[in-house]
């Protein structure tokens, strides 16, 4: 990037041809950044156009794109982000993957709005952007390497101050369920997109990024994040719960709402949740925490586990391998947290993927020393998952593949072939809509309603209630389709409203947005994911949830309850102006500038 | 209701009684309550005077409290200490009423005790603490009827620190007593936009609150959604539901309980959600 500050309008998309060494830098269209802002928005608009139907995500016509946003690298908090877009060889969807640390920001700042990978190359590759100059380099000393070795040597080989986004073990191997990792324990983990960075013999992206960016009006944009800022600092979510417990402060809170997902979502109560709670977390194995870029907030942290220094466990790693596999050992679910982060694995995936295996083993479907409550062996099947070996390689394909091959497809806790995340959906009726409807599968972080269904943020509504969470799942699947777009963290989500989003984007980038209009561009990518699902032949059936929702939990706070969702369904389709069949209608699509 | 958030702000004592409070708090409750157009800061008496400082030339108020929180103090000390408060600068005063009196069925001494900080206040407005959550709905019927003929400007349900904060069903019953020409003040586990409005509707023009910026902060997103403010489960804004017999009077607590026995919503009030 030139000298002088670069405005995100001004940003390059860069576009790597792998099969022919070709690489060529592009303008990012102003169109696109009006209708779609970047990141999330951009990538799919992009993957929707060059992508042909029914494309095989493991093979070299499928796109990979990471991207950044109008707000990266500016002073907006937690504005350092990156997402991963491509096609998930997990669920056949559209997917987005995203992860924090400081990789984003550099790339924003070496002046790219995207890089768009295409293609494959003929042998192990890693491209190395150092501001301006761009190459792409032979990645064979590192290939089979874990991730934390991975990024040292890659370190030393290019500028010991650039960042490092790459795949371990696991996405070499394509394993479905491959994570792409940044600053060694953050992850784009979700949806198999580090198979797709594996299956074109991409083993890294390596950006150090030195320029700086500008902004529109600098006045007002110091205005809206001086008052950002304040808000965070006023709210007690990200003000005290996430700095002082990181997100492992939820263990505790959905086991007293009986929503704790226990052996592999049979019950919703976990009794050695205590033991795995983020307050046990802070009193057994903090060692420190630490800030993604320019996050005030600060939820990441450092544990020490068996005289090793690890990253997290984040809640979701915790639950995954910890109540859904029926263990209480805390320092053992952070080793294999670890274990995970060095072979590139999706931790949720994995965790609910075994939780499967060992119901499937309880109810004699399948044979293997897979039980309950027993650690032993599940850190070696980890690294067999990584490299597709034995029933690791099975378990690799993600719990869908499994229990359907395992004659008992049922036992499989997915959406559209994604892995659940920690909630038990029968005790948020909302939550459960945003699962079931969520355009990626299963993801708790489309429509987050555990906020006002459980944490009571911004207001607590009845989680009970089906009427009216049709309306609140639409809100905020736009509102979280557009902050993707701006490419900033989900947790600023407890202490800003949308207008707070548009303010900081209008300041930053000069776009004359409302509240009202982000939410517009949100419902646009929004029903451009829609649309490509639907072109990959996916149906309202995809819009399900496992039976067993459908069946009350046994006993916590909980039980009695299962999931409303036809009633839901059906206003949902209505709110957002689909047909029956749950495809957009014309109407919509031109209301939203979609061409038809 | 037809609400801007620029009404909400000015019903809002922008609120700060934790004993620990630094002064650097209260700069900030100041500074936030400029920047929000909050119609006071209530604080402790101790800190009357460096927020008076801080705020004049303003439109926002200081209110104290006074006999805070027990209501327990003589009356002259009471007197004395309001006296005190508004020499520093307080506006208004929100008092705590002598709840054991007022048990004890001592009307004289209550309304006394009230006319005593009212006088004391001179110009100032001085609000009625009755803490709800010590009292049967005939005795909050009874502090409002003392409050109003001792010359109080408001009646106030709680201090924040007694066994309940508001409920709706508190403020409604206070405002039906006192009726339009007196106010009613909302305060204690007001924390959301939906909690404030629900305390509007029930009647209160006033409400205490710590988590002021909040409320009128997420007021914003009740434009997107009509959902934010769907009713709620019977039992959750019911002061029967708050009573917990570890921090009320055993009889006050089992009359509390009695009422759900004749609630015509008992069907609902399976369990603890």
């Amino acid at each position: 990037m030139s000298e002088s500050p670069q405005p995100y309008s001004e940003a390059k998309i860069l576009r790597v041809s792998l099969t022919d060494n070709n690489i060529v830098e592009q303008p990012l269209e102003k169109d696109l950044v009006s209708e779609y802002l970047g990141g999330r928005g951009l990538g799919v608009k992009m993957l929707f156009d060059g992508l042909a139907p029914n494309t095989d995500p493991l093979s070299p016509e499928n796109i990979l794109i990471f991207a950044v946003g109008p707000l990266t690298a500016t002073t907006v908090p937690t504005a350092g982000r990156f997402v991963v877009i491509t096609k998930s060889p997990l669920t056949g969807t559209i997917f987005d993957s995203h992860a924090g640390g400081y990789f984003g920001a550099q790339l924003r700042r070496a002046g790219y709005a995207a890089v768009v990978f295409e293609g494959s190359s003929p042998f192990p590759v890693y491209l190395w952007i150092n501001d301006e100059r761009f190459e792409l380099r032979d990645a064979s000393r590192v290939w089979g390497k874990d991730v934390v070795e991975t990024t040292n040597l890659l370190l030393e080989d290019t500028d010991a101050k650039a960042q490092v986004a790459c795949i371990g073990p696991a996405g070499e191997n394509r394993v479905k369920i491959a994570a792409i990792m940044t600053d060694k324990h953050r992850a784009a983990g979700r949806g198999g997109v580090g198979a797709v960075m594996g299956s074109k013999n991409l083993k890294a992206v390596v950006v150090k990024g030195s320029g700086k960016v500008a902004v529109a009006d600098s006045e007002r944009l110091n205005e809206a994040v001086k008052r950002a800022r304040l808000l965070i600092k006023k709210n007690s979510v990200t003000d005290k719960s996430l700095p002082i417990y990181g997100t492992a402060v939820l263990v505790n809170v959905t086991n007293e709402f009986g929503m704790l997902p226990t052996h592999n979502f049979q019950e919703g109560t976990f009794n050695d949740a205590v033991g795995v709670s983020g307050e046990k977390l802070l009193e057994r194995l903090s060692v420190r925490t630490y800030n993604c870029y320019g996050c005030p907030i600060g939820c990441g942290r450092i544990s020490r586990a068996r005289g090793e220094e690890v990253g997290g466990p984040e809640y979701e790693t915790i639950w995954a391998f910890g109540p859904q596999c029926g263990i209480n050992d805390l320092e053992w679910i952070a080793t294999i947290n670890h274990q995970c982060n060095l072979m590139g694995i999706d931790t949720i995936s994995a965790g609910s993927t075994i939780g499967c295996a060992m119901e499937l083993v309880q109810r004699g479907n399948l044979d293997a020393p897979l039980h309950f409550g027993e650690t032993e062996g599940l850190i070696e099947l980890i690294h067999d998952i990584a490299h597709a070996r034995g029933l690791g390689a099975e378990l690799g394909e993600g719990s869908r593949v499994l229990a359907s091959d395992y004659g008992a497809p049922e036992l499989a806790m997915h959406v559209k072939g994604l892995e659940m995340p920690a909630y038990d959906p029968r005790g948020a009726q909302g939550h459960a809509l945003g699962y079931a409807t969520s355009n990626r599968g299963g993801c708790h972080l489309r429509s987050y309603l555990i906020g006002p269904e459980i944490l009571g943020t911004p207001v607590r509504v009845d989680r009970d209630r089906p009427e009216g969470k049709a309306d609140l799942v639409v809100l905020y699947q736009n509102l979280s389709a557009a902050m993707d777009s701006l490419v900033v963290c989900r947790f600023t989500n407890f202490a800003w409203t949308v207008d707070d989003y548009a303010e900081m984007l209008a300041a930053g980038s000069g776009l004359p947005v409302t509240g009202r209009d982000i939410l517009t561009i949100g419902e646009r990518i929004w029903n451009l994911e829609r649309l490509f699902n639907n072109r990959e032949g996916l149906t309202t059936d995809d819009d399900q949830l496992p039976p067993r929702f459908f069946t009350p939990l046994p006993e916590g706070n909980s039980r009695n309850r299962v999931v409303h969702l036809d009633q839901m369904l059906t206003e949902y389709y209505r709110l957002r102006g689909w047909d029956a069949d749950g495809r957009p209608t014309k109407d919509r699509l031109k209301n939203l500038n979609i061409p038809v | 209701m037809d609400l801007t958030v620029e009404d909400l702000a000015r019903m809002i004592d922008h609120t700060r009684l934790k004993p620990e409070t630094k002064r650097g708090k209260i700069k900030q409750l100041c500074e936030e309550a400029i920047t929000y157009g909050f119609v006071t800061v209530c604080i402790n008496p101790v800190h009357v005077a460096y927020a008076s400082e801080l705020l004049k030339d303003t439109d926002v108020k200081v209110c104290s409290v006074i006999g805070f929180p027990l209501g327990a103090s003589l009356s002259t000390i009471k007197a004395a200490e309001a006296r005190e408060a508004v020499k520093s600068g307080a506006q208004e005063v929100d008092m705590v009423v002598n709840i054991g009196a007022l048990r004890d069925e001592d009307y004289d001494l209550v309304r006394s005790d009230i006319a005593a900080v009212v006088e004391a206040s001179g110009n100032a407005h001085v609000k009625v603490i009755l803490e709800t959550g010590l009292l049967t709905d005939d005795q909050k019927r009874q502090g409002c009827l003392l409050s109003k003929e001792a010359g109080a400007h408001f009646v106030k349900t709680s201090t924040g620190f007694g066994p309940m904060g508001a409920t709706p069903y508190d403020v409604r019953l206070m405002r039906e007593t006192v009726g339009s020409e007196m106010g009613v003040k909302a305060a204690g586990g007001i924390r959301s936009f939906k909690d404030a409005i629900k305390m509007i509707e029930a009647g209160a023009n006033r409400l205490g609150t710590s988590s002021g910026i909040a409320i009128v902060e997420d007021f914003r997103w009740a434009q997107y959604s009509d959902t934010w403010m769907q009713p709620d489960k019977p039992c959750w804004d019911c002061p029967s539901r708050q009573a917990n017999l570890a921090k009320q009077p055993k009889e006050v607590y089992v009359w509390y309980k009695q009422r759900c026995l004749v609630c015509p919503d008992r069907h609902l009030n399976v369990f603890n959600d």
